[in-house]
């Protein structure tokens, strides 16, 4: 084994596909840093789910297949591993859409995270305590039956529940879809907590290029299965491409995408 | 007017206890409609196969009661690993439908190895508990109950309740359950989807064993159990296919009701009416509370 890599994750040009026909992923290859947070950006079907599911292994059971590349995470190469393995290596995705488990209450959920491990009723009870110190909104509602909790907090069980795993790395599928900028901003201080003081990596993979790029170390910038851009969040946020094509300002003011395209289509008229 | 109120305890009280001889049929198919959400076509084979099993070690291998009952158990326990590593394992991708088929193929080829391996003779089994009234409660109470009735409400009483500590306070309870709302999640954070499968086949399979028991005592281990275990299916939708207190409860309802319009509305029908009025009743069911009366609501954020 080789853990002196200083990247916990390595994704070289990786190929992915559907039903070994759709091809969802062209060439994608990324790495995550030990303890940093990188953010995976791109528009709805540019890929982000995909890679992070070619990463947790969940692609199989969605008949998706790696079909070029390779995936390199702690040392190890990953390829036949189930995802219930990927877990015991510490490795855990967070899903798209929460999917909280909605007839067990809170607690239920939070606990169901700590299947892979053997513990004890009393480790497992002084792990939650640990966790509601981040997640202090689901102490108070430790009782309820999480479909009738709000979108955030069910976002919250989703990221408690897969912390209970103990995991060296996270996988974030769109955590804050759906929400309003208040709770966006308190997902975001979570998940950047848990970075620092848990020592957790992760990959994040967001809409909300803004707020995603404000809070990781690093970014990448996908299209139509490819990396079109990548750099650190910094040097992402300054870049007039993706200022321009992803936060709607460019140096005129602000804009939106529509105007964009409309510019695009416009120059490239006159180019012809 | 005594002498009618007394008449009538006896039929619903009969029907209420050969009603929880339904209920641990369709406790088989609950569990794993609560893992799988699949109704599992296979269960009345599984009976079948099951108490022919068990009758085969006691009647062809003189093995006694006890330990014959322990090996037809771990039959079904191989036969949940099996259909786990053959059947569900396959087709763990495939939608609810096809695994729906596959139960029915399933319960074809349990039905004809049972069969092989222990012929087609209708079988008697006795379980030392006779299908006639009890006299200290005849004497008693004026009501005529039969032993077996008895017999099979105390059995279902303590399945329910061991089934229910099961899912509610052990880590594999959790697990199921969790599977049970989202198999995709589950797997996610690292629940063995292959261990869940099994337990629950395997509990199904020892399940089927007990329903087997009781209905052999009664009408004999032969081939009719198998149509027998789809009386489940009015219990079932009257208590709801993801509930264990809904299967318990829908097969006394079953009971009572089919055993009391039979004695007071039968004979305006000829009589026989016991064979279709559940189905009437499941009919009312699924148009107007669908989901049964314990059925887990489908519930959705507004």
């Amino acid at each position: 084994m080789n853990n002196t890599s200083a990247n916990i994750l390595d994704i070289k040009n990786i190929e992915v596909r559907y039903d070994n026909v759709i091809l969802a992923l062209h060439d994608v290859s990324l790495k995550v840093p030990k303890g940093k947070v990188v953010a995976l950006l791109g528009a709805n079907g540019a890929g982000k789910s995909t890679t992070l599911k070619a990463v947790s292994t969940m692609l199989a059971s969605e008949r998706g297949k790696v079909t070029n590349g390779s995936i390199e995470y702690d040392g190890n190469a990953i390829d036949k591993q189930t995802p219930s393995q990927m877990v015991g290596l510490g490795m855990v995705q967070v899903l798209e859409g929460r999917r909280c488990f909605g007839h067990l209450t809170v607690e239920e959920n939070i606990i169901s995270g700590a299947y892979s491990r053997k513990l004890s009723k009393g480790d497992i009870n002084q792990e939650l305590e640990k966790i509601y110190t981040y997640f202090i909104r689901l102490k108070e509602r430790r009782k309820s039956q999480a479909a009738f909790t709000s979108g955030g907090e069910q976002q919250m069980i989703a990221v408690a529940r897969a912390m209970m795993a103990k995991p060296k790395m996270l996988l974030l599928d769109e955590p804050t879809m759906g929400l309003a900028p208040q709770l966006v901003a308190e997902i975001f201080n979570i998940v950047k907590e848990l970075n620092t003081k848990e020592g957790v990596s992760i990959l994040l993979a967001e809409q909300n290029t803004n707020v995603a790029l404000k809070n990781s170390d690093y970014g990448y910038i996908i299209e139509t299965g490819r990396v079109m851009l990548d750099g650190t969040a910094e040097s992402l946020l300054n870049d007039d491409k993706v200022k321009e094509l992803y936060l709607g300002i460019s140096k005129k003011g602000r804009k939106n995408f529509r105007d964009v395209l409309k510019e695009e289509s416009l120059t490239k008229k006159r180019s012809n | 007017m005594v002498e009618e109120l007394l008449f009538f305890m006896e039929v619903l009280v009969g029907g209420l206890l050969a009603g929880t001889m339904y209920s641990l049929v369709a406790l088989g198919f609950v569990l794993i409609f609560k893992a799988s959400a699949t109704f599992n076509f296979s269960q009345g084979a599984m009976v079948f196969f099951s108490v022919l099993a068990f009758c085969g070690f006691m009647q062809d291998f003189n093995i006694p009661f006890i330990p014959a009952f322990i090996l037809a158990a771990l039959l079904m326990v191989v036969v949940g690993l099996c259909t786990e590593r053959l059947v569900l394992r396959p087709l763990m991708n495939a939608s609810e439908d096809t695994v729906l088929m596959a139960t029915i193929g399933l319960g074809y080829v349990l039905e004809g190895l049972a069969q092989a391996a222990w012929g087609v003779e209708v079988r008697r089994l006795d379980l030392g508990i006779g299908d006639f009234p009890v006299p200290w409660i005849a004497d008693n109470l004026k009501l005529f109950i039969s032993a077996l009735d008895i017999t099979a409400g105390l059995v279902a009483a303590i399945m329910i309740i061991s089934l229910f500590l099961l899912f509610k306070y052990t880590k594999i309870g959790l697990g199921l359950r969790a599977v049970a709302d989202d198999p995709g999640a589950a797997s996610s954070i690292g629940i063995p989807l292959k261990h869940i499968m099994l337990l629950v086949w395997s509990a199904a399979g020892v399940v089927a064993l007990v329903a087997g028991c009781m209905w052999g005592a009664r009408a004999g281990v032969q081939f009719a159990l198998v149509d027998l275990a789809l009386k489940a299916l009015p219990v079932l939708i009257i208590g709801g296919f993801s509930s264990i207190p809904g299967a318990i409860i829908g097969g006394l309802i079953i009971g009572a009701v089919e055993k009391v319009l039979e004695v007071y509305i039968g004979p305006f029908f000829g009589g026989a009416i016991e064979g279709w009025a559940p189905y009437v009743l499941a009919i009312f069911f699924l148009l107007y509370r669908p989901e049964g009366l314990f059925g887990e609501k489908i519930i959705r954020r507004v």
